[in-house]
């Protein structure tokens, strides 16, 4: 089943992320590179949604911690060393919820989708899941990987589905 | 004019208290729709205009939607839902409960704005 929702799931990260991008992290100079490669890329925080319904899977964006501070940074208009855990964590989880919810536009509805949560990428696994598709946007020299992962269900529920 | 905006990112609200705050707008802000609700009854304000996410611990937007269309006194308020939340059938629920206008995340300042322009909700010459 959930290999058949996969195989069937046909989701342009790419201009999804472009339109979060330009909407909420375009600041000047700091043009985003999208479909970029990601060789290399390390990633210290993972944000993600769970989607619930229809459809059941999970959206992560993950990056590095400078990446996620200048993701901070940006929206809560600060200086990068000014931000606090609590200002990365919100920002990067309502960043893994505005990509979650055009996602699930896409995907087999209705879905409902969880609260964000941000963790450290070494805490944070998804048993039972395939990547169905992923991209990654370069923005200010850092990889965000963004990622649409189907399956694992049961993994983020029931505490975090609202009611 | 008064303002509530009410989503559970402080990064969403400090963005549209923002723009709010710049059409001329008193800027109240609330965490959750539980929260709002609280607010408004222990201030007795009553805003002209309320943002509204939908995805919010304790009580979501379509259930302030809902529990605010009960109070008389909150009749006037207009209700504009700004969420990531895009499926068809959500946007006619939202809209059935009694939301004005939806708006979806991501926004752009131009889009919202002209949104509040339709609803009369842009004070003349601020702009
Ligand atoms: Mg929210």
């Amino acid at each position: 089943m959930t290999n058949d929702v996969a195989m069937n799931v046909d989701v342009d990260l790419d201009i999804i992320a472009e339109q979060v991008w330009s909407a909420f992290l375009n600041s000047g100079e700091d043009e985003a590179i999208f479909a970029a490669d990601d060789k290399g890329s390390h990633a210290d925080l993972a944000a993600s949604v769970a989607m619930v319904g229809a459809y059941e899977g999970h959206l992560v964006v993950s990056c590095s911690h400078k990446a996620s501070r200048d993701v901070a940074s940006v929206l809560f208009a600060m200086e990068a060393d000014e931000v606090s855990q609590d200002d990365i964590g919100d920002a990067l989880g309502e960043l893994a919820n505005v990509l979650g919810g055009n996602v699930k536009s896409v995907l087999p509805s209705p879905s409902q989708l969880s609260l964000p949560r941000v963790s450290a990428t070494e805490h944070e696994r998804w048993p039972g899941t395939v990547e169905v598709c992923r991209t990654v946007v370069s923005w200010r020299g850092e990889p965000f990987v963004v990622s649409l992962l189907s399956g694992g269900h049961a993994v983020h529920k029931t505490q975090e589905v609202p009611a | 004019m008064l303002g509530i905006v009410i989503d559970d990112s402080r990064a969403m609200r400090k963005i549209l208290r923002g723009l709010l705050a710049d059409l001329g707008f008193e800027v109240l802000e609330a965490g959750n729709g539980q929260e709002a609700l609280e607010l408004l009854q222990s201030t007795g304000r009553v805003p002209d205009l309320a943002l509204v996410d939908w995805n919010m611990p304790v009580m979501t937007g379509l259930e302030f939607v809902v529990e605010a269309r009960k109070i008389a006194e909150l009749r006037q308020m207009t209700l504009m839902m700004v969420t990531t939340e895009s499926e068809h059938g959500q946007i006619v629920r939202a809209l059935a409960a009694g939301a004005h206008e939806y708006v979806i995340k991501p926004f752009t300042r131009d889009g919202i704005i002209d949104k509040l322009a339709l609803l009369g909700l842009v004070p003349v010459g601020v702009l």
